[in-house]
């Protein structure tokens, strides 16, 4: 942008008129969106609208927009708009663009100016409005309330952000950009309409077993931390800058935010010391929302126990409970919702439905256990690693008619298995020796040849012959260890090292695939390549065709129906198989649809986002 | 009824761990040579057991009453719903099937009789025991099910038990469902809650300690324990249990032999977690 506060740059009030002749050329320009041409690109953010480089309402003298600030150059008083993303916001700049009059001489006089702003903000939001989903325990239902919230604010017009300060979680994924951010963030992206990226959920702790979990700032790898080192170090000194700078431009250049918490905001053990709830809450002067999950029993407890732990100030940002998860004919709970509102202050704002066959990723391992998917008489059995990583891989599989997906963990179950996965993992030489202790290894080697093994990722690393870990980044000592022998191939971890990349490309023969690959550590196989991928043909994955033994790094490979097909087709015993075409996009388009009718049809989302639906 | 002391475990919610709790008191208060029985008044599972007298009961409580070195009687779980799908449930009362009734589907005067068929089984269940360790259903602050409560804090006040709280620290939020737990409760309910326990923590416990310390001034009674994860196998109660080790082996040989090992490894585990001296103290408190 023309930066007022820039030395070569006469802005003082009495020399407005002399922008006349630029903002003529902006107009002549047209609205072009973002300008990658420009030295200065991107001045704000990747997604910036260029069109008004210079804004016309130049100095609008809002102080939710600018200040006055010394001027370099003069030492007088001058307004800066530096951190004002609202003019660079598609929409609030095509809706200037129309309604720009004729620009005289002396460019627009200050009557124009205020009622050009005062138009646009009846159509849009300086900054957004915050809105935050806290849970009285995890699996309360947040990550889906979040992305109902932001499916229907998109449904309803408006520029929405999903936003969730830290999350912690193996399930992340690789977004265009090459930022890894957790796949619940990326679903809530996809509700909003909005780019999925390291901004959403800027710090993503991945636990790699025992204390260590590797920190992930703005979708890149930054370190590894002890618990210890999190909460004493990282806590206090970094998250604090990282979290708020990244709200901060999301508040700036969206109409709602939609927050999510993490785990409860009343771990009293951690007051102080928790970034991830009410810190943000405060941060955003959110309005907050408490989930309960009503399923366990005690959700009453929960929601109470919860409000009356936090302090007065806390307390006062929730406007409301909302119980989750109720099934049909759950009977009535009568003067119990009253009861809250009369011990607590905050009142129950709804009771929202369960909702059967969502078919939507989960977020914790914790969902797992109890989460054996499908029906049909053809089983998939997916060993349940200690230390599990992206099951998210396995939604399109259970897809199929006549499949079902297991998660085992014992030889017993994999007997009846017509096929195995072994899936990722985040820390493949601490799951490998558990593989071996538990008796699954020899299980799996005595189904090999009988039935297709395949491993992605860290089940790919296991399958080869050997695993050379020479810096010990597995966190067992420097090491050499014997993998399953299934593969011809060799896995080297020899630096720190991390790829995170999205793939496209196809089987040998024809049929597309795509995904992404996360990993830490580079395969050496002399086996027959599974994939080809763009751009370079580059071969990936390993395939031992005779012995129906398949590995690749790329996660997410089953979503397209083409690898699906081809693994199915190995299978022997399959009864009632069918492959579909399902589109695993599409279905997942059509669950969010749904939760976002769910949560119009139950919750005000009017009066939540304050009288007229639309904002201020 | 007088002379037999009693002990109750409450959960914070379903699945929080009294099962295992109870069942580790019963074995615990046997092999110190007290002569211990397991009480629960309702049972909501399809996981029922058969006694020598062709009773029906749950098998959570005939489990428990191994643990006390005890043949299984119906009297241990005198009311047992055996969910049929649409609503309707089966019940089966003192070991025999009783009637079906659908969801909720309990006026007054049923609510009246099961609770005396409660007060007359357990009357039985004590009859010549020291102790009866009793477990407690879901959660005691149902407010909507209060008047319809037959094994939670009406059975405490009818017994006059002193109860111990049991939440699982695993899906977080303990001490908010704890606290709530506590807070819902009316002043006679409050006055037989002598304190609590944090179930199914990993790592070290010292990080817990200033929320365990606020939580011990705000109710003003003690943090009994906080137990450590445990895995072992034991008979899955309900479908809220599917989580539960399946397929560990049973090894060769009784499967009720293995349990009852199991069960002793978990109080090997929980040894030192747990104030047992405290929780006897608090036996004869009432």
């Amino acid at each position: 942008m023309i930066n007022p506060t820039e030395a070569d740059q006469d802005d003082s009030e009495e020399n407005y008129g002399r922008h006349a002749s630029v903002l003529r050329s902006q107009m002549i320009r047209g609205l072009i969106g973002g300008n990658p041409e420009c030295a200065h690109h991107p001045c704000h953010h990747p997604e910036q609208n260029c069109t008004f480089c210079f804004c016309p309402l130049y100095p609008c003298l809002d102080p939710e927009l600018g200040e006055y600030v010394i001027s370099r150059r003069t030492g007088g008083r001058v307004w800066s708009c530096q951190g004002c993303l609202w003019i660079h916001r598609d929409d609030v700049s095509s809706s200037l663009f129309e309604m720009m009059p004729e620009i005289g001489d002396r460019g627009l006089d200050e009557r124009t100016r205020s009622e050009l702003k005062a138009e646009l903000e009846k159509k849009h939001r300086k900054r957004a409005k915050a809105i935050m989903v806290l849970g009285a325990t995890s699996g309360a239902g947040k990550s889906l309330l979040v992305a109902a919230l932001c499916r229907a604010f998109r449904n309803r017009g408006l520029k929405v952000a999903p936003f969730k300060s830290q999350n912690m979680s193996l399930n992340s994924m690789v977004t265009a950009d090459g930022d890894e951010i957790a796949r619940i963030q990326d679903l809530q992206a996809r509700a909003a309409g909005t780019r999925p990226r390291g901004e959403l959920n800027p710090i993503l702790l991945k636990p790699k077993g025992g204390v260590t979990s590797q920190v992930i700032v703005e979708g890149k790898p930054l370190k590894d931390c002890t618990v210890q080192e999190y909460y004493s170090e990282f806590v206090p000194n970094e998250a604090p800058t990282i979290i708020s700078r990244n709200l901060e431009r999301l508040m700036r250049s969206n109409d709602v935010v939609v927050i999510e918490g993490a785990g409860s905001p009343a771990e009293i053990n951690l007051r102080g010391r928790d970034v991830a709830n009410m810190h943000v809450a405060k941060l955003a002067k959110a309005d907050c929302l408490l989930a309960v999950n009503i399923d366990w029993g005690g959700s009453f407890a929960y929601a109470v126990g919860t409000l009356m732990l936090l302090d007065e100030e806390e307390r006062r940002l929730f406007k409301g409970v909302l119980i989750n998860n109720m099934c049909p004919g759950g009977g009535s709970l009568g003067d119990s919702l009253k009861l809250v509102e009369r011990t607590t202050g905050v009142p129950v704002l709804a009771v929202l439905p369960h909702i059967p066959s969502l078919y939507l990723p989960v977020e914790d391992s914790m969902d797992l256990d109890q989460r054996d998917e499908g029906e049909g008489g053809t089983t998939v059995a997916v060993v349940r690693l200690p230390m599990i990583s992206n099951f998210t891989d396995f939604d399109a599989l259970s897809l199929e008619e006549g499949v079902k997906v297991i998660y085992v963990r014992t030889p017993e179950e994999l007997e009846s298995a017509d096929a195995i996965i072994l899936p990722g993992t985040k820390n493949t030489v601490q799951d490998l020796l558990w593989l071996r202790e538990s008796g699954m290894a020899s299980a799996v080697l005595a189904k090999a040849g009988t039935v297709p093994i395949l491993g992605i990722c860290g089940g790919y690393q296991m399958l080869g012959r050997k695993i050379f870990d020479v810096h010990g980044l597995e966190g067992s000592g420097p090491s050499e260890i014997e993998g399953l022998g299934l593969l011809d191939a060799v896995t080297h971890f020899d630096s720190y090292d991390k790829r995170t990349v999205q793939v496209h490309g196809s089987l040998e023969d024809a049929g597309e695939v795509r995904g992404y690959e996360i990993h830490m550590g580079r395969t050496e196989s002399s086996e027959r390549p599974l994939f080809r991928l763009l751009p370079d043909s580059r071969p990936e994955g390993s395939w031992d065709q005779g012995r129906k033994v398949l590995g690749s790094y790329m996660h997410g490979l089953f979503d397209l129906p083409a690898f699906r097909a081809r693994f199915l087709a190995m299978i022997e015993r399959r009864d009632g198989v069918r492959c579909n075409d399902v589109d695993h996009e599409a279905e997942i388009d059509s669950s969010l649809d749904r939760l976002a009718a769910m949560i119009e049809e139950h919750l005000d989302l009017d009066a939540l986002l304050g009288g007229d639906g639309h904002g201020p | 009824m007088a002379t037999v002391r009693k002990l109750m475990v409450q959960g914070v919610t379903s699945g929080a761990g009294k099962t295992t709790l109870t069942a580790a008191l019963c074995r615990h208060f046997s092999s110190r040579g007290t002569d211990v029985v397991p009480f629960k008044a309702q049972n909501v599972s399809l996981n029922s057991f058969v006694t020598a007298d062709g009773g029906e009961m749950a098998i959570s409580q005939a489990y428990q009453a191994w643990a006390c070195g005890l043949e299984p009687s119906a009297d241990m779980n005198p009311i047992l719903i055996k969910p049929k799908g649409n609503g309707q449930c089966q019940i089966v009362l003192r070991g025999r099937p009783w009637k079906d009734l659908g969801q909720g589907g309990s006026d007054p005067e049923v609510i009246d009789s099961l609770r005396e068929q409660v007060l007359s089984a357990f009357r039985d269940n004590a009859s010549g025991r020291e102790l009866v360790l009793i477990e407690g259903m879901g959660s005691p602050v149902e407010m909507n099910l209060k008047d319809k409560d037959v094994s939670n804090m009406w059975l405490a006040k009818a017994t006059r038990s002193p109860v111990i709280l049991v939440g699982d620290i695993e899906k977080g939020g303990v001490f908010a469902g704890i606290y709530g737990t506590y807070l819902l409760m009316d002043e006679e309910e409050r006055d037989l809650l002598k304190g609590f326990v944090v179930n199914r923590f990993r790592g070290d416990a010292s990080i817990l300690k200033e929320g365990i310390e606020e939580l011990e001034s705000r109710m003003e009674m003690p943090c009994l324990g906080v137990l450590p994860m445990v895995r072992f196998s034991a008979p899955a109660e309900d479908s809220l249990d599917l989580s539960r080790p399946s397929g560990y082996g049973s090894g060769h040989g009784d499967i009720r032999q293995r349990w009852m090992s199991e069960l002793d490894g978990v109080l090997e585990k929980w040894e030192g977690a747990w104030d047992l001296d405290r929780v006897r103290g608090l036996i004869d408190r009432v």
